[in-house]
Protein backbone atom coordinates (compact mmCIF):
# COMPACT_ATOMS: atom_id res chain seq x y z
CA UNK A 1 0.00 0.00 0.00
CA UNK A 2 1.38 3.33 -0.96
CA UNK A 3 1.38 6.06 1.90
CA UNK A 4 0.23 9.57 2.18
CA UNK A 5 4.50 10.41 2.60
CA UNK A 6 5.18 7.80 -0.55
CA UNK A 7 3.01 10.08 -2.64
CA UNK A 8 4.13 13.13 -2.11
CA UNK A 9 8.04 12.16 -2.55
CA UNK A 10 6.97 10.77 -5.84
CA UNK A 11 5.31 14.32 -6.29
CA UNK A 12 8.07 16.46 -5.92
CA UNK A 13 10.77 13.84 -7.21
CA UNK A 14 8.21 13.95 -10.92
CA UNK A 15 8.73 18.03 -10.22
CA UNK A 16 12.44 17.79 -9.47
CA UNK A 17 12.85 15.50 -12.32
CA UNK A 18 10.52 16.95 -15.00
CA UNK A 19 11.86 20.65 -14.18
CA UNK A 20 8.60 21.76 -14.51
CA UNK A 21 7.54 24.91 -13.16
CA UNK A 22 11.18 26.32 -13.68
CA UNK A 23 11.72 29.82 -15.58
CA UNK A 24 13.37 30.22 -18.80
CA UNK A 25 15.83 32.97 -19.73
CA UNK A 26 17.61 33.49 -22.98
CA UNK A 27 19.80 36.36 -21.66
CA UNK A 28 22.78 34.13 -19.87
CA UNK A 29 26.22 36.18 -19.81
CA UNK A 30 27.49 33.40 -18.18
CA UNK A 31 26.60 30.44 -20.50
CA UNK A 32 28.51 29.85 -23.29
CA UNK A 33 25.24 28.44 -25.43
CA UNK A 34 24.03 31.88 -25.05
CA UNK A 35 26.57 33.23 -26.87
CA UNK A 36 26.67 30.31 -29.50
CA UNK A 37 23.14 30.66 -30.03
CA UNK A 38 23.74 34.69 -30.76
CA UNK A 39 26.58 33.84 -33.13
CA UNK A 40 23.98 31.57 -34.77
CA UNK A 41 20.98 33.73 -35.10
CA UNK A 42 23.51 36.60 -35.82
CA UNK A 43 24.71 34.65 -38.40
CA UNK A 44 21.81 33.78 -40.26
CA UNK A 45 20.81 37.34 -39.87
CA UNK A 46 23.39 38.50 -41.91
CA UNK A 47 22.97 36.23 -44.21
CA UNK A 48 19.06 37.05 -44.89
CA UNK A 49 20.46 40.56 -45.49
CA UNK A 50 22.90 39.39 -47.83
CA UNK A 51 20.66 36.99 -49.65
CA UNK A 52 17.63 39.00 -50.03
CA UNK A 53 18.79 42.70 -49.28
CA UNK A 54 20.58 43.32 -53.30
CA UNK A 55 16.64 42.11 -54.79
CA UNK A 56 14.53 43.19 -52.09
CA UNK A 57 13.41 46.33 -54.08
CA UNK A 58 12.53 44.43 -57.08
CA UNK A 59 11.28 41.58 -55.73
CA UNK A 60 9.45 42.94 -53.12
CA UNK A 61 6.04 41.83 -54.63
CA UNK A 62 6.56 38.21 -54.20
CA UNK A 63 8.38 38.76 -50.70
CA UNK A 64 5.72 40.68 -49.69
CA UNK A 65 3.27 37.82 -50.02
CA UNK A 66 5.41 35.26 -49.56
CA UNK A 67 6.01 36.71 -45.80
CA UNK A 68 2.02 37.62 -45.40
CA UNK A 69 0.85 34.03 -46.83
CA UNK A 70 3.03 31.92 -44.80
CA UNK A 71 2.05 34.62 -41.80
CA UNK A 72 -1.08 33.23 -41.98
CA UNK A 73 0.38 29.83 -42.82
CA UNK A 74 2.05 29.72 -39.14
CA UNK A 75 -1.22 30.25 -37.63
CA UNK A 76 -2.68 27.19 -37.48
CA UNK A 77 0.17 25.90 -37.26
CA UNK A 78 0.92 27.44 -33.60
CA UNK A 79 -2.52 26.84 -32.88
CA UNK A 80 -1.95 23.21 -33.46
CA UNK A 81 1.85 22.83 -31.62
CA UNK A 82 0.34 25.04 -28.27
CA UNK A 83 -2.28 22.18 -28.30
CA UNK A 84 0.49 19.30 -28.27
CA UNK A 85 2.35 21.35 -25.90
CA UNK A 86 1.01 19.34 -23.27
CA UNK A 87 1.86 17.46 -20.06
CA UNK A 88 5.36 19.66 -18.15
CA UNK A 89 4.52 22.26 -21.05
CA UNK A 90 7.44 23.91 -21.71
CA UNK A 91 7.27 27.69 -21.48
CA UNK A 92 6.29 30.13 -24.52
CA UNK A 93 10.03 31.89 -24.33
CA UNK A 94 11.71 28.62 -24.71
CA UNK A 95 9.45 27.69 -27.76
CA UNK A 96 10.38 31.10 -29.46
CA UNK A 97 13.98 30.62 -28.92
CA UNK A 98 13.55 27.25 -30.71
CA UNK A 99 11.57 29.11 -33.53
CA UNK A 100 14.27 31.33 -34.08
CA UNK A 101 17.12 29.20 -34.25
CA UNK A 102 15.02 27.06 -36.72
CA UNK A 103 13.98 30.19 -38.97
CA UNK A 104 17.31 31.98 -38.89
CA UNK A 105 20.61 30.20 -37.51
CA UNK A 106 19.91 26.77 -39.17
CA UNK A 107 18.53 27.48 -42.39
CA UNK A 108 20.64 30.86 -43.60
CA UNK A 109 23.89 30.08 -40.80
CA UNK A 110 24.07 26.59 -41.50
CA UNK A 111 22.23 25.01 -44.25
CA UNK A 112 22.96 27.51 -47.21
CA UNK A 113 26.35 27.02 -47.58
CA UNK A 114 26.79 24.01 -46.23
CA UNK A 115 24.06 22.35 -48.90
CA UNK A 116 25.64 24.31 -51.52
CA UNK A 117 29.25 22.46 -51.18
CA UNK A 118 27.15 19.12 -50.16
CA UNK A 119 25.21 19.27 -53.84
CA UNK A 120 28.42 20.35 -56.05
CA UNK A 121 30.60 17.45 -54.25
CA UNK A 122 27.36 14.71 -55.33
CA UNK A 123 27.99 16.15 -58.57
CA UNK A 124 31.06 16.38 -58.69
CA UNK A 125 31.27 12.43 -57.38
CA UNK A 126 28.22 11.12 -59.59
CA UNK A 127 28.08 13.17 -62.85
CA UNK A 128 25.17 15.73 -63.18
CA UNK A 129 22.24 12.86 -64.18
CA UNK A 130 22.89 11.26 -60.89
CA UNK A 131 23.19 14.72 -58.24
CA UNK A 132 19.89 15.89 -60.46
CA UNK A 133 17.86 12.55 -59.16
CA UNK A 134 19.50 11.98 -55.69
CA UNK A 135 21.49 15.05 -54.87
CA UNK A 136 18.79 17.04 -52.68
CA UNK A 137 17.88 13.98 -50.09
CA UNK A 138 21.63 12.96 -49.74
CA UNK A 139 22.10 16.81 -48.68
CA UNK A 140 19.33 18.40 -46.77
CA UNK A 141 18.49 15.08 -44.20
CA UNK A 142 22.31 15.40 -43.07
CA UNK A 143 22.79 19.28 -43.18
CA UNK A 144 19.22 20.74 -42.68
CA UNK A 145 18.57 17.95 -39.73
CA UNK A 146 21.97 17.95 -37.24
CA UNK A 147 21.30 21.95 -38.32
CA UNK A 148 18.24 22.13 -36.46
CA UNK A 149 18.95 20.08 -34.03
CA UNK A 150 21.32 21.78 -32.66
CA UNK A 151 19.22 24.35 -31.48
CA UNK A 152 17.93 21.64 -29.44
CA UNK A 153 21.66 20.66 -27.78
CA UNK A 154 21.52 24.86 -26.96
CA UNK A 155 18.40 24.95 -25.43
CA UNK A 156 19.64 21.86 -23.52
CA UNK A 157 22.97 24.06 -22.78
CA UNK A 158 20.26 27.24 -22.00
CA UNK A 159 17.45 25.81 -19.69
CA UNK A 160 19.13 21.68 -18.86
CA UNK A 161 16.63 21.67 -15.66
CA UNK A 162 13.32 22.39 -18.57
CA UNK A 163 14.27 20.35 -21.16
CA UNK A 164 15.05 16.43 -19.86
CA UNK A 165 12.81 13.88 -21.77
CA UNK A 166 11.82 12.68 -25.06
CA UNK A 167 8.85 14.79 -25.65
CA UNK A 168 10.49 17.83 -24.99
CA UNK A 169 12.78 17.18 -27.77
CA UNK A 170 9.83 16.40 -29.57
CA UNK A 171 7.65 19.36 -29.20
CA UNK A 172 10.86 21.60 -29.34
CA UNK A 173 11.73 19.85 -32.34
CA UNK A 174 8.82 20.90 -33.72
CA UNK A 175 9.03 24.34 -33.42
CA UNK A 176 12.52 24.65 -34.71
CA UNK A 177 11.17 22.79 -37.72
CA UNK A 178 8.37 25.29 -38.00
CA UNK A 179 10.44 28.48 -38.17
CA UNK A 180 12.79 26.70 -40.42
CA UNK A 181 10.12 25.50 -42.99
CA UNK A 182 8.18 29.01 -42.93
CA UNK A 183 11.63 30.77 -42.74
CA UNK A 184 12.50 28.56 -45.54
CA UNK A 185 8.89 28.89 -47.73
CA UNK A 186 9.65 32.42 -47.54
CA UNK A 187 13.21 31.71 -49.68
CA UNK A 188 11.43 29.18 -52.29
CA UNK A 189 8.69 32.12 -52.97
CA UNK A 190 11.88 34.45 -53.91
CA UNK A 191 13.60 31.93 -55.78
CA UNK A 192 10.44 31.22 -57.26
CA UNK A 193 10.00 34.73 -58.32
CA UNK A 194 13.92 35.57 -59.39
CA UNK A 195 13.57 32.18 -61.79
CA UNK A 196 11.05 34.62 -63.91
CA UNK A 197 13.39 37.32 -63.13
CA UNK A 198 10.26 38.76 -61.73
CA UNK A 199 7.97 38.24 -64.46
CA UNK A 200 4.58 38.19 -62.53
CA UNK A 201 5.76 37.94 -59.13
CA UNK A 202 2.31 37.20 -57.50
CA UNK A 203 1.06 34.92 -59.49
CA UNK A 204 4.45 32.83 -59.06
CA UNK A 205 4.06 33.30 -54.96
CA UNK A 206 0.77 32.31 -54.53
CA UNK A 207 1.64 29.42 -56.89
CA UNK A 208 4.59 28.66 -54.02
CA UNK A 209 2.52 29.13 -51.27
CA UNK A 210 0.12 26.18 -52.76
CA UNK A 211 2.64 23.74 -53.27
CA UNK A 212 4.89 24.09 -50.14
CA UNK A 213 2.16 24.75 -48.00
CA UNK A 214 0.88 21.68 -48.86
CA UNK A 215 3.82 19.91 -48.42
CA UNK A 216 4.74 21.51 -45.69
CA UNK A 217 1.95 19.47 -43.63
CA UNK A 218 4.70 16.66 -43.65
CA UNK A 219 7.70 18.26 -43.67
CA UNK A 220 10.08 19.98 -41.93
CA UNK A 221 8.21 20.41 -38.09
CA UNK A 222 7.95 16.78 -38.28
CA UNK A 223 11.14 15.40 -39.77
CA UNK A 224 12.50 17.68 -36.58
CA UNK A 225 10.28 16.67 -34.01
CA UNK A 226 11.06 13.00 -34.87
CA UNK A 227 14.46 13.72 -35.28
CA UNK A 228 14.74 15.77 -31.71
CA UNK A 229 12.63 13.20 -30.01
CA UNK A 230 15.57 10.65 -31.20
CA UNK A 231 18.47 12.64 -30.04
CA UNK A 232 16.97 13.16 -26.36
CA UNK A 233 16.43 8.59 -26.73
CA UNK A 234 20.35 9.10 -27.60
CA UNK A 235 21.13 11.76 -24.51
CA UNK A 236 19.29 10.02 -21.98
CA UNK A 237 19.17 13.08 -20.04
CA UNK A 238 16.12 11.60 -17.88
CA UNK A 239 16.44 8.34 -15.36
CA UNK A 240 15.57 5.24 -17.54
CA UNK A 241 15.06 7.17 -20.61
CA UNK A 242 18.43 6.74 -22.57
CA UNK A 243 18.03 4.02 -25.55
CA UNK A 244 20.50 4.56 -27.91
CA UNK A 245 18.98 1.77 -30.91
CA UNK A 246 15.76 3.62 -30.42
CA UNK A 247 17.33 7.06 -30.52
CA UNK A 248 19.45 6.52 -33.35
CA UNK A 249 17.21 4.41 -35.06
CA UNK A 250 14.24 7.41 -34.25
CA UNK A 251 16.89 10.13 -36.03
CA UNK A 252 17.51 7.81 -39.08
CA UNK A 253 13.84 7.55 -39.55
CA UNK A 254 13.40 11.28 -39.71
CA UNK A 255 16.19 11.60 -42.28
CA UNK A 256 14.96 8.75 -44.38
CA UNK A 257 11.72 10.77 -44.81
CA UNK A 258 13.02 14.13 -45.21
CA UNK A 259 15.34 12.10 -48.20
CA UNK A 260 12.21 10.61 -49.53
CA UNK A 261 10.52 13.89 -49.62
CA UNK A 262 13.58 15.28 -51.33
CA UNK A 263 14.24 12.65 -54.23
CA UNK A 264 10.56 12.01 -54.96
CA UNK A 265 11.87 12.46 -58.87
CA UNK A 266 14.49 9.74 -58.42
CA UNK A 267 12.32 7.48 -56.55
CA UNK A 268 9.78 7.25 -58.65
CA UNK A 269 11.76 6.62 -61.53
CA UNK A 270 9.68 8.42 -64.16
CA UNK A 271 6.86 6.66 -63.61
CA UNK A 272 4.13 9.20 -63.75
CA UNK A 273 1.81 7.42 -61.88
CA UNK A 274 4.49 6.60 -59.33
CA UNK A 275 4.98 9.74 -58.90
CA UNK A 276 1.35 10.85 -58.16
CA UNK A 277 1.46 8.35 -55.71
CA UNK A 278 4.10 8.14 -53.88
CA UNK A 279 3.77 11.39 -51.80
CA UNK A 280 0.63 10.51 -50.35
CA UNK A 281 2.27 7.04 -49.41
CA UNK A 282 4.94 8.39 -47.70
CA UNK A 283 3.00 11.34 -46.18
CA UNK A 284 0.71 8.90 -44.67
CA UNK A 285 3.75 6.42 -43.38
CA UNK A 286 5.23 9.80 -41.82
CA UNK A 287 1.85 10.60 -40.09
CA UNK A 288 1.78 7.36 -38.55
CA UNK A 289 4.99 7.02 -37.49
CA UNK A 290 4.96 10.74 -36.23
CA UNK A 291 1.95 9.75 -34.03
CA UNK A 292 4.06 6.09 -32.53
CA UNK A 293 7.14 8.78 -31.78
CA UNK A 294 4.76 10.77 -29.79
CA UNK A 295 3.16 8.18 -28.15
CA UNK A 296 6.36 6.27 -26.82
CA UNK A 297 8.11 10.34 -26.44
CA UNK A 298 5.31 10.82 -24.11
CA UNK A 299 5.49 7.97 -22.19
CA UNK A 300 7.62 9.66 -19.34
CA UNK A 301 5.71 12.78 -19.37
CA UNK A 302 2.50 11.30 -18.49
CA UNK A 303 4.13 9.45 -15.50
CA UNK A 304 5.27 12.74 -14.01
CA UNK A 305 1.67 14.37 -14.58
CA UNK A 306 0.51 11.32 -13.03
CA UNK A 307 2.62 11.40 -10.05
CA UNK A 308 2.15 14.93 -9.21
CA UNK A 309 -1.34 14.94 -9.50
CA UNK A 310 -1.52 11.97 -7.55
CA UNK A 311 -2.19 13.67 -3.92
CA UNK A 312 -4.89 15.51 -5.09
CA UNK A 313 -6.68 12.32 -6.52
CA UNK A 314 -6.44 10.89 -2.87
CA UNK A 315 -7.47 14.27 -1.86
CA UNK A 316 -10.87 14.13 -3.93
CA UNK A 317 -10.07 16.80 -5.86
CA UNK A 318 -9.43 14.72 -8.90
CA UNK A 319 -11.26 11.99 -9.35
CA UNK A 320 -9.26 8.84 -11.47
CA UNK A 321 -11.15 9.35 -14.45
CA UNK A 322 -9.76 12.74 -14.96
CA UNK A 323 -6.32 12.04 -13.61
CA UNK A 324 -6.51 9.19 -16.48
CA UNK A 325 -7.27 11.49 -18.92
CA UNK A 326 -4.97 14.87 -18.20
CA UNK A 327 -2.17 12.37 -17.93
CA UNK A 328 -3.18 9.58 -20.70
CA UNK A 329 -3.41 9.49 -24.26
CA UNK A 330 -6.03 10.68 -26.87
CA UNK A 331 -7.60 7.71 -26.29
CA UNK A 332 -8.12 8.04 -23.09
CA UNK A 333 -9.07 11.62 -23.15
CA UNK A 334 -11.75 10.32 -26.00
CA UNK A 335 -12.98 7.85 -23.32
CA UNK A 336 -13.10 11.32 -20.62
CA UNK A 337 -15.48 13.04 -23.43
CA UNK A 338 -17.56 10.04 -23.40
CA UNK A 339 -17.86 10.03 -19.50
CA UNK A 340 -19.26 13.19 -18.79
CA UNK A 341 -21.02 13.39 -22.09
CA UNK A 342 -19.58 17.02 -22.99
CA UNK A 343 -16.93 17.67 -25.07
CA UNK A 344 -16.30 21.56 -23.65
CA UNK A 345 -16.83 20.35 -20.36
CA UNK A 346 -14.51 17.80 -20.68
CA UNK A 347 -11.87 20.28 -21.69
CA UNK A 348 -12.68 22.94 -19.36
CA UNK A 349 -12.27 20.03 -16.64
CA UNK A 350 -8.70 18.46 -18.41
CA UNK A 351 -7.61 22.54 -18.76
CA UNK A 352 -8.79 23.11 -15.35
CA UNK A 353 -6.36 19.71 -14.08
CA UNK A 354 -3.60 20.80 -16.12
CA UNK A 355 -3.57 24.72 -14.50
CA UNK A 356 -3.71 22.76 -11.09
CA UNK A 357 -0.67 20.08 -12.22
CA UNK A 358 1.17 23.34 -13.69
CA UNK A 359 0.30 25.61 -10.48
CA UNK A 360 1.88 22.64 -7.94
CA UNK A 361 5.21 22.45 -10.04
CA UNK A 362 6.03 26.11 -9.85
CA UNK A 363 5.24 26.18 -6.16
CA UNK A 364 7.27 23.41 -5.87
CA UNK A 365 4.81 21.17 -4.40
CA UNK A 366 4.11 23.47 -1.98
CA UNK A 367 0.93 25.27 -1.00
CA UNK A 368 0.69 28.56 -2.14
CA UNK A 369 -2.47 31.03 -3.23
CA UNK A 370 -2.31 29.82 -6.65
CA UNK A 371 -2.23 26.31 -6.13
CA UNK A 372 -5.39 27.00 -3.72
CA UNK A 373 -6.65 28.99 -6.69
CA UNK A 374 -6.03 26.22 -9.85
CA UNK A 375 -7.69 23.66 -6.51
CA UNK A 376 -10.79 25.75 -6.23
CA UNK A 377 -11.31 26.43 -10.00
CA UNK A 378 -11.22 22.36 -10.47
CA UNK A 379 -13.39 21.83 -7.66
CA UNK A 380 -16.05 24.83 -9.19
CA UNK A 381 -16.28 22.97 -12.33
CA UNK A 382 -16.62 19.47 -11.08
CA UNK A 383 -19.31 20.64 -9.26
CA UNK A 384 -20.75 22.71 -11.66
CA UNK A 385 -21.72 19.28 -13.26
CA UNK B 1 21.55 26.07 6.36
CA UNK B 2 22.85 28.56 3.92
CA UNK B 3 20.97 30.70 1.59
CA UNK B 4 19.94 29.73 -2.00
CA UNK B 5 22.44 31.14 -4.55
CA UNK B 6 21.34 34.13 -6.22
CA UNK B 7 20.39 33.67 -10.09
CA UNK B 8 23.73 33.64 -12.01
CA UNK B 9 26.05 32.67 -9.17
CA UNK B 10 28.37 30.35 -10.70
CA UNK B 11 30.37 28.87 -7.61
CA UNK B 12 33.94 29.42 -8.28
CA UNK B 13 35.50 25.55 -9.04
CA UNK B 14 32.71 26.05 -12.26
CA UNK B 15 34.10 29.75 -13.78
CA UNK B 16 36.50 30.11 -16.37
CA UNK B 17 36.98 33.84 -18.04
CA UNK B 18 33.51 34.46 -16.41
CA UNK B 19 31.71 31.84 -17.93
CA UNK B 20 29.88 28.30 -16.36
CA UNK B 21 32.28 25.76 -17.17
CA UNK B 22 29.13 23.04 -17.12
CA UNK B 23 27.93 25.13 -20.10
CA UNK B 24 30.84 24.24 -22.52
CA UNK B 25 30.00 20.98 -23.44
CA UNK B 26 26.86 21.51 -24.98
CA UNK B 27 27.96 24.99 -26.59
CA UNK B 28 31.04 23.58 -27.72
CA UNK B 29 29.35 20.72 -29.14
CA UNK B 30 27.48 22.75 -31.24
CA UNK B 31 30.10 25.57 -32.48
CA UNK B 32 32.28 22.58 -33.42
CA UNK B 33 29.27 20.75 -35.63
CA UNK B 34 28.29 24.12 -37.14
CA UNK B 35 32.03 25.29 -37.96
CA UNK B 36 32.38 21.08 -39.77
CA UNK B 37 29.05 21.99 -41.60
CA UNK B 38 29.95 26.32 -42.43
CA UNK B 39 33.68 25.31 -43.36
CA UNK B 40 34.26 21.57 -43.47
CA UNK B 41 32.08 20.81 -46.44
CA UNK B 42 32.91 23.75 -49.00
CA UNK B 43 36.06 22.92 -48.07
CA UNK B 44 35.79 19.40 -49.01
CA UNK B 45 34.11 20.70 -52.06
CA UNK B 46 37.16 22.74 -53.09
CA UNK B 47 39.35 19.80 -52.37
CA UNK B 48 37.41 17.81 -55.09
CA UNK B 49 37.84 18.50 -58.64
CA UNK B 50 35.90 18.29 -61.25
CA UNK B 51 35.82 15.24 -63.85
CA UNK B 52 32.29 16.07 -65.84
CA UNK B 53 34.55 16.93 -69.01
CA UNK B 54 32.35 16.93 -72.27
CA UNK B 55 33.30 14.43 -74.89
CA UNK B 56 32.67 14.57 -78.55
CA UNK B 57 29.22 13.65 -79.08
CA UNK B 58 27.46 14.76 -76.11
CA UNK B 59 24.63 16.27 -76.57
CA UNK B 60 22.50 18.67 -73.52
CA UNK B 61 19.10 18.38 -72.87
CA UNK B 62 17.10 21.43 -72.63
CA UNK B 63 13.80 19.50 -72.43
CA UNK B 64 11.07 19.16 -74.71
CA UNK B 65 13.35 18.22 -77.11
CA UNK B 66 15.15 20.97 -77.35
CA UNK B 67 19.02 20.39 -77.95
CA UNK B 68 22.17 22.26 -77.22
CA UNK B 69 25.83 21.02 -78.20
CA UNK B 70 28.29 21.92 -75.59
CA UNK B 71 32.33 22.70 -76.78
CA UNK B 72 34.27 19.70 -76.30
CA UNK B 73 36.38 19.66 -73.27
CA UNK B 74 34.40 21.89 -71.16
CA UNK B 75 33.48 20.78 -67.22
CA UNK B 76 29.44 20.46 -67.25
CA UNK B 77 28.81 21.75 -63.81
CA UNK B 78 25.56 21.37 -63.34
CA UNK B 79 22.29 20.24 -66.15
CA UNK B 80 21.37 17.26 -68.36
CA UNK B 81 22.88 15.20 -70.70
CA UNK B 82 20.72 14.18 -73.56
CA UNK B 83 19.46 10.44 -72.59
CA UNK B 84 20.18 10.82 -69.25
CA UNK B 85 17.09 11.75 -67.63
CA UNK B 86 14.40 14.55 -67.66
CA UNK B 87 13.98 18.00 -68.17
CA UNK B 88 11.45 20.98 -68.34
CA UNK B 89 12.04 23.54 -70.54
CA UNK B 90 11.05 26.09 -67.70
CA UNK B 91 13.37 25.02 -65.13
CA UNK B 92 16.39 24.07 -67.22
CA UNK B 93 19.61 25.30 -65.60
CA UNK B 94 23.05 24.09 -67.06
CA UNK B 95 26.24 25.41 -66.17
CA UNK B 96 29.42 24.71 -68.10
CA UNK B 97 32.95 26.08 -67.19
CA UNK B 98 36.66 26.37 -68.68
CA UNK B 99 39.47 27.85 -67.44
CA UNK B 100 38.16 30.53 -65.90
CA UNK B 101 34.99 31.09 -68.04
CA UNK B 102 31.80 30.10 -68.05
CA UNK B 103 27.98 29.83 -69.58
CA UNK B 104 25.38 28.91 -68.24
CA UNK B 105 21.71 28.42 -69.40
CA UNK B 106 18.62 29.10 -67.18
CA UNK B 107 15.20 28.51 -68.87
CA UNK B 108 12.05 29.87 -67.73
CA UNK B 109 8.21 30.63 -68.40
CA UNK B 110 7.86 34.27 -70.45
CA UNK B 111 5.23 35.46 -71.92
CA UNK B 112 6.42 37.49 -74.87
CA UNK B 113 9.64 38.23 -77.42
CA UNK B 114 13.08 37.34 -76.86
CA UNK B 115 14.04 41.51 -76.52
CA UNK B 116 11.66 42.02 -73.81
CA UNK B 117 12.71 38.93 -72.09
CA UNK B 118 15.63 40.23 -72.23
CA UNK B 119 15.00 43.82 -70.85
CA UNK B 120 12.74 41.61 -68.06
CA UNK B 121 16.23 39.74 -66.97
CA UNK B 122 18.08 43.14 -67.15
CA UNK B 123 15.17 45.04 -65.03
CA UNK B 124 15.27 42.17 -62.32
CA UNK B 125 19.39 42.52 -62.30
CA UNK B 126 19.68 46.50 -62.52
CA UNK B 127 21.99 48.26 -64.06
CA UNK B 128 25.84 46.84 -63.26
CA UNK B 129 29.08 48.92 -63.72
CA UNK B 130 30.46 48.34 -67.23
CA UNK B 131 29.81 49.28 -70.92
CA UNK B 132 26.54 47.51 -72.77
CA UNK B 133 26.69 47.10 -76.52
CA UNK B 134 24.53 47.37 -78.94
CA UNK B 135 21.70 44.53 -79.13
CA UNK B 136 22.44 42.22 -82.24
CA UNK B 137 20.33 39.36 -83.72
CA UNK B 138 22.04 35.56 -82.72
CA UNK B 139 20.35 32.86 -85.98
CA UNK B 140 21.23 29.56 -84.37
CA UNK B 141 21.39 26.57 -87.37
CA UNK B 142 17.98 25.47 -86.50
CA UNK B 143 16.53 28.76 -87.47
CA UNK B 144 16.10 29.81 -84.02
CA UNK B 145 16.14 33.85 -83.30
CA UNK B 146 17.48 35.12 -80.35
CA UNK B 147 18.67 38.64 -78.95
CA UNK B 148 22.36 39.25 -77.80
CA UNK B 149 23.75 42.07 -76.11
CA UNK B 150 27.61 42.30 -74.77
CA UNK B 151 28.88 44.09 -71.94
CA UNK B 152 32.66 44.88 -70.82
CA UNK B 153 33.53 46.05 -67.04
CA UNK B 154 36.50 45.78 -64.65
CA UNK B 155 34.91 42.29 -63.55
CA UNK B 156 34.80 40.56 -67.18
CA UNK B 157 33.39 40.30 -70.06
CA UNK B 158 29.75 39.25 -70.49
CA UNK B 159 27.38 38.37 -73.28
CA UNK B 160 23.65 37.77 -72.41
CA UNK B 161 21.47 36.04 -75.67
CA UNK B 162 17.50 35.60 -75.49
CA UNK B 163 15.64 32.93 -76.66
CA UNK B 164 12.25 31.96 -77.57
CA UNK B 165 12.43 28.16 -77.75
CA UNK B 166 9.26 27.86 -80.86
CA UNK B 167 9.75 25.45 -83.31
CA UNK B 168 8.73 26.79 -86.87
CA UNK B 169 5.11 25.59 -86.03
CA UNK B 170 4.88 26.91 -82.18
CA UNK B 171 3.86 30.20 -80.55
CA UNK B 172 6.86 32.46 -79.94
CA UNK B 173 4.97 34.74 -77.06
CA UNK B 174 4.04 31.98 -75.17
CA UNK B 175 6.62 29.15 -75.71
CA UNK B 176 9.75 29.25 -72.92
CA UNK B 177 12.41 31.99 -72.47
CA UNK B 178 16.27 30.96 -72.66
CA UNK B 179 18.81 32.76 -71.87
CA UNK B 180 22.46 31.94 -72.66
CA UNK B 181 25.08 34.05 -70.36
CA UNK B 182 28.83 33.43 -71.10
CA UNK B 183 30.89 35.35 -68.47
CA UNK B 184 34.97 35.65 -69.10
CA UNK B 185 37.87 37.45 -67.27
CA UNK B 186 38.45 40.96 -68.56
CA UNK B 187 39.88 40.79 -72.40
CA UNK B 188 39.41 37.13 -72.34
CA UNK B 189 36.29 36.92 -74.47
CA UNK B 190 37.74 37.11 -77.73
CA UNK B 191 39.81 33.74 -77.83
CA UNK B 192 36.69 32.23 -76.43
CA UNK B 193 34.24 33.51 -79.39
CA UNK B 194 34.31 30.79 -81.86
CA UNK B 195 33.63 28.55 -78.92
CA UNK B 196 30.64 30.63 -78.78
CA UNK B 197 29.64 31.33 -81.32
CA UNK B 198 29.35 27.49 -82.64
CA UNK B 199 27.66 26.62 -79.51
CA UNK B 200 25.21 29.48 -80.06
CA UNK B 201 24.86 27.86 -83.30
CA UNK B 202 23.99 24.25 -81.81
CA UNK B 203 20.82 25.56 -79.74
CA UNK B 204 17.65 23.91 -81.32
CA UNK B 205 14.05 24.03 -80.27
CA UNK B 206 11.94 20.87 -79.58
CA UNK B 207 10.68 19.31 -83.15
CA UNK B 208 7.34 19.36 -81.20
CA UNK B 209 7.03 22.77 -80.82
Amino acid sequence: MTTTSEVKTAQLAAIEQSGWGQPFRLVQPRNLAFWVYLLGVGGGALAVLRYFGPGAHFYSPALTGGVLLFGLYLVPWLLLLRHQNRYTAQPAALLATAFVWGGLAAPFWIALPANNALLEIWTKVGGTAFAANWSAGLTAPINEEFGKALGLVLLIGLAPRLVRGAYDGFIIGAFIGLGFQVFEDVLYVYNGAAQTFGADQITSSFQMFLIRGAAGIVSHALFSAIFCAGLMWVLGRTPGERNVPRGVLTMLTAMVFHFAWDDMGGLSGGNALLAVVLPFVIAIVELVTLFYVARHASRQERIWVRQLLQPESDAGVIDPALLAAVSGLGKDRKAFRKLVHSRSRARHLLDAAADLARELARAQGSETSEVAHARAELLRLRGGR
Amino acid sequence: MTDAAPREWVPVEHRFLGLDRRTFAPALSVLVIALLLLYGLPALNAAIPWHNEIRAGDVLDLGDGATAVPPVGWQLEGGTLAGTGSVSPSSVQVQLASGGATITLRGTSFTGTADAFLDQVQRSEGSPPGVDGSRGTVTTASGLVGVAQGSTSPNGDALDVAFKMAGASGEAEAAPALLVRVRTAPGQFERLQDTVATFLRGIAPGASR
